[in-house]
Formats: C-alpha cells, sequence, structure tokens
C-alpha cells in the first residue's frame, strides 16, 4: 500500500507561515510523499517561494509538486521553481517522478494545465489569434502531460495538475467560468495514458470527487474545498492489488 | 449619493478582489443582497480577511458591505480513502 497526502492552493505567503507546520510534522505517521496541486504562493514571487520552502520545506517524506496560476503572476515562475528545486522539493512541468516507497513504485506525472473548457462548452481552435493561442495553450499541456505519464513505469501512477481534467470536480463554481478551471484534453491525456489516480486543485468552491471518462479516480484538493490540512488517499491495498491480479 | 448595487459594481469588486495586489483572491464570491454585498469563500489567515474587508470598504465607502468570509482549517485528517 502507498498512502499519499494531497493538498492544492495553500498559497503561502509571511502570514501563513506556522500555520501548516503541526500538521506536516505528523505526515510520517499518515502518509509516505506529499503532493501538492499547485497555487503554491499569492503572487508567484521568490519571496514568497521562501516562505512556501520555509512551511513545506526539510518534510521526513518527499514533496512533489506543480506550479498554479498564481505561481505565474509575477512572471518569476522558473526562479520560484529554483527556490523549491534547492530545497528539495520536486516541482514537475510536463515532467515526472518515481518516488521508491516501502518496496513500490509511486509514479507521478505533472503538468499545471490550462483552462479549455468541456464537453459541448469547450473552446475552439478557431477566430482571432488569441483564441487559438488560448486553445493551444491548453492542448499542448495535456499532450505534454500524456506524454510525461505514458513514459512512467511505476506500480502505481498519479496524475498531477493545477486545472481540472474532469467538470464534475468542479460542481459549486459557477457554470460560466468553468472554461477558466480546467479542459477536457487533461482528462483526455490522463485515459489515453492511464492513471491510478488524477489530483487537481484551482477550484475551491468545487468538489472533492470525480472521475474521468475512462473510469480514473479524480480529486480536487484545493485547501478550502478538503478544508483540512492534506486528504489522504490510499493506493495499492491489498483489496486493489487482488483485483488488479484477476483484471 | 449612495451608489447603487448592480452588475457593473459587482463586476468592479470582482476584478479587485484578484487583481489588487494586495488581495489577489480569485476564490471569494461576491453575492448582491438587495441594495449591500455580501463576500463569503475562505482565505489562508484572518490578515488577508482583514485586508480584503478593509480595501473593499475603502474603495466603495458608500456601499454596504458584509465580510462572510472565513480562514480554512489546517487540521490533521482522521481518515483515509481507499481509491480502487
Amino acid at each position: 500500500m502507498i498512502r499519499v497526502a494531497a493538498v492544492g492552493d495553500v498559497h503561502v505567503d509571511h502570514d501563513v507561515v506556522g500555520r501548516y507546520r503541526p500538521a506536516l510534522e505528523q505526515l510520517p505517521e499518515v502518509a509516505d510523499a506529499l503532493l501538492i496541486a499547485g497555487d503554491l504562493t499569492r503572487h508567484g514571487t521568490v519571496e514568497e517561494a521562501r516562505s512556501f520552502v520555509t512551511e513545506f520545506g526539510g518534510l521526513a517524506v518527499p514533496v512533489v509538486t506543480v506550479l498554479g496560476n498564481h505561481d505565474h503572476q509575477s512572471d518569476q515562475q522558473d526562479a520560484v521553481s529554483t527556490v523549491l528545486t534547492d530545497a528539495g522539493i520536486t516541482v514537475l512541468e510536463g515532467t515526472s517522478a518515481v518516488l521508491e516507497l516501502g518496496g513500490r513504485r509511486l509514479g507521478v506525472a505533472g503538468v499545471k494545465g490550462f483552462g479549455g473548457g468541456f464537453g459541448g462548452t469547450c473552446a475552439s481552435n478557431f477566430g482571432e489569434r488569441e483564441m487559438k493561442d488560448f486553445v493551444r495553450v491548453g492542448e499542448d499541456a495535456a499532450n505534454r502531460l500524456e506524454a510525461a505519464l505514458t513514459g512512467v513505469e511505476c506500480d502505481a501512477l498519479v496524475a498531477l495538475t493545477h486545472y481540472a481534467p474532469v467538470p464534475e470536480t468542479l460542481a459549486g463554481e459557477p457554470p460560466e467560468i468553468h472554461a477558466f478551471l480546467g479542459s477536457y484534453q487533461l482528462g483526455r491525456a490522463i485515459d489515453a495514458a492511464g492513471a491510478t489516480l488524477a489530483l487537481h486543485g484551482h477550484a475551491h468552491h468545487g468538489t472533492e470527487r470525480g472521475r474521468t471518462p475512462g473510469g480514473v479516480p479524480v480529486r480536487n484538493v484545493a485547501h478550502p474545498v478538503i478544508k483540512q490540512a492534506y486528504n489522504v488517499y490510499q493506493l495499492l491495498s491489498d483489496e486493489a492489488e487482488v483485483t488488479l491480479v484477476h483484471a | 449619493m449612495t451608489r447603487q448595487v448592480d452588475d457593473y459594481l459587482e463586476a468592479e469588486i470582482q476584478r479587485l478582489l484578484t487583481e489588487d495586489d494586495r488581495v489577489a483572491e480569485q476564490g471569494i464570491t461576491v453575492q448582491r443582497r438587495e441594495q449591500s454585498v455580501v463576500l463569503g469563500g475562505e482565505v489562508e489567515s484572518p490578515e488577508r480577511r482583514a485586508e480584503i474587508c478593509r480595501r473593499i470598504t475603502e474603495r466603495f465607502p458608500d456601499v454596504e458591505i458584509t465580510c462572510d468570509i472565513g480562514i480554512t482549517r489546517t487540521s490533521v485528517p482522521v481518515d483515509a480513502e481507499e481509491i480502487s
């Protein structure tokens, strides 16, 4: 069994330092790794990244993140990633990591993702250059996620994004903004590559549980949705392993 | 003269909540209640809630604002979900 702790949208600045730490110190008792689904900071500054590292760095379990849209606000996303990486935190963007946890391999492939919408109300690659750029950025992110997922060899595979891959976990958000909260292309990538679990954030008023059209469980772990320091998901439990053997 | 609470005011508040560097929140809801505005949602610290209320009241002094914003808890989970 692998125990994955997850949260997103923690928006750390100096005023948040110390709020999460007591719960994070208990992580080794309840989880084998911590995955963070973007929006680590408020404005994406290096100073805020240092506050994030003060709060989420130096933990007894590995930490893997993607960035969110807030982490891009100051155009310092590369410097923010460097601060995190220097602190031993893995930052994924169209890339993957494999963690050896108690003899099992947890694969995590991640991308920030982008908007674009879902089903019959998705954006189309048509018209003004700005509209085509909007659609292209979302498609490109999804393609890079699929490539990252496909290249991982592991026992359990998690897709980690900031933007949502399905509309079900946006329930509670106004439908008018769904196109800015996620894209069906991310869901398509997850289904094409296959994954044990998909985690995302971004939708503060959304719903925790959903599933891709291909059946992959999706969890919206935005902090205001889960309303605690992190959620814990158990992968490859004994019952699940028996099911896999007989599938 | 008291400002009318309408679509334009609602949009101005919505954009201020995101675009004002001292706020930068995308998860705050803006609801009209007769001639007042109710702000909802959750933020990461009491300082942020206070700043939001201060900024909105400062920018729209003649609008009745109810600040119904909570602070998201950071407790340890008491259970885990098995994914299958």
